[in-house]
């Protein structure tokens, strides 16, 4: 074999293995787009916190179903109720695309003085059954918000008027109640259909 | 020909109908939720004088109070804050809409089917909205 054919040769076995390559890569199972899941799962920190009925839960209330976590606040008329409304038109074209697991929808409140429960529950059960809102004192919530990387803070205000600043990421919660992926937004309805499957596997 | 062409344009915008010096579109309020005191605005506001304008206050009878608040989502953080004036650009508009820029409406009193806004700049009002509420206006 000359130089020139040697040359042939190697560019012919570069090329065969690139096509194999991207053979490979392109039967591989598709990848979340939007999602970014964690290297490895965290358990949810601890925490004693009040459902929307007022019972008291702790970290157990993540264990048995998949939770798509929102941090938010009922005062907020905008990107919390959006947000909050993909979440439940995501579900429900999951449930019409003829998936049977679904997940829950979580609005964990960052303003326990305006958030009571019954005020929780009005909000979150307007965005479909199931849903699950926990407020709570401060410290309890900050002990929930604090071991997921999740911000929040209280900006000055006038008496009841007064806005929260807050993460606007959604947590997803496995079965196991472990952190195991998040949507970092913007939140749009097609990124959830399309990569919570991914996400959720088979479980 | 170039002449000719602009002097037809300059019929043309002569003949139409005079435009209003401020115009709105695009009017969305949301209703307020179950249990909830408070409304969102969203809608484009077009300014066709050469003068820049200043919104600096919005009042509506079916509110108690109405603020001009801006949602920014910068690092990963939202944050809301109260804007002290909408500015129109001259000949230009502003887009107030989800996640951005938007009408806060508080505290309803007697809240019907329909919706009336009142824009000033200063103390001269600028412009009157009436919106009616549809079946699409459930908060979301």
């Amino acid at each position: 074999m000359g130089p020139k054919n040697f040359i042939i040769a190697v560019a012919l076995a570069i090329a065969l293995s690139a096509g194999v390559f991207v053979a490979i890569r392109t039967q591989a199972p598709a990848a979340p787009a939007s999602a970014l899941v964690l290297p490895a799962t965290n358990p949810v920190p601890e925490f004693s916190l009040l459902n929307q009925h007022g019972e008291a839960v702790d970290q157990a209330v993540f264990e048995g179903q998949w939770d798509l976590v929102f941090f938010g606040f009922t005062h907020c008329p905008d990107i919390c109720p959006t947000t909050l409304q993909v979440l439940a038109s995501a579900k429900k074209a999951l449930a019409e695309n003829g998936r049977q697991t679904l997940p829950r929808i979580v609005l964990v409140s960052v303003d326990p003085e305006r958030d009571t429960p019954e005020i929780l529950g009005e909000y979150v059960n307007y965005f479909g059954q199931g849903n699950l809102g926990l407020t709570g004192t401060l410290e309890e919530i900050r002990k929930l918000t604090g071991g997921l990387g999740i911000f929040f803070e209280k900006q000055p205000g006038d008496g009841e008027n007064y806005a929260v600043d807050h993460s606007a990421a959604v947590l997803v919660i496995d079965p196991d109640g472990r952190f195991h992926s998040l949507f970092s937004g913007p939140h749009v309805v097609d990124n959830y259909v399309r990569d919570l499957p991914l996400v959720m596997g088979g479980r | 020909m170039r002449v000719a062409i602009l002097l037809m344009g300059t019929l043309l915008v002569a003949c139409g109908a005079p435009q209003p010096p401020v115009a709105v579109s695009d009017v969305e309020i949301t209703k307020p939720m179950p249990g909830r005191h408070m409304s969102a605005g969203f809608l484009v506001v077009t300014n066709n004088t050469g003068e820049a304008l200043r919104i600096t206050g919005v009042e509506s009878p079916q509110f108690e109070s109405v603020e001009i608040h801006e949602t920014t989502v910068t690092d990963g953080i939202s944050r809301m804050r109260e804007l002290e004036e909408l500015l129109v650009p001259a000949n230009g508009s502003v887009t107030l809409e989800r996640g951005g820029k938007h009408l806060m409406l508080m505290r309803p009193r007697n809240l019907g089917d329909s919706v009336t806004l009142q824009f000033h700049s200063g103390n001269s009002p600028v412009l009157t909205v009436d919106y009616s509420f549809s079946s699409e206006d459930e908060s979301k």
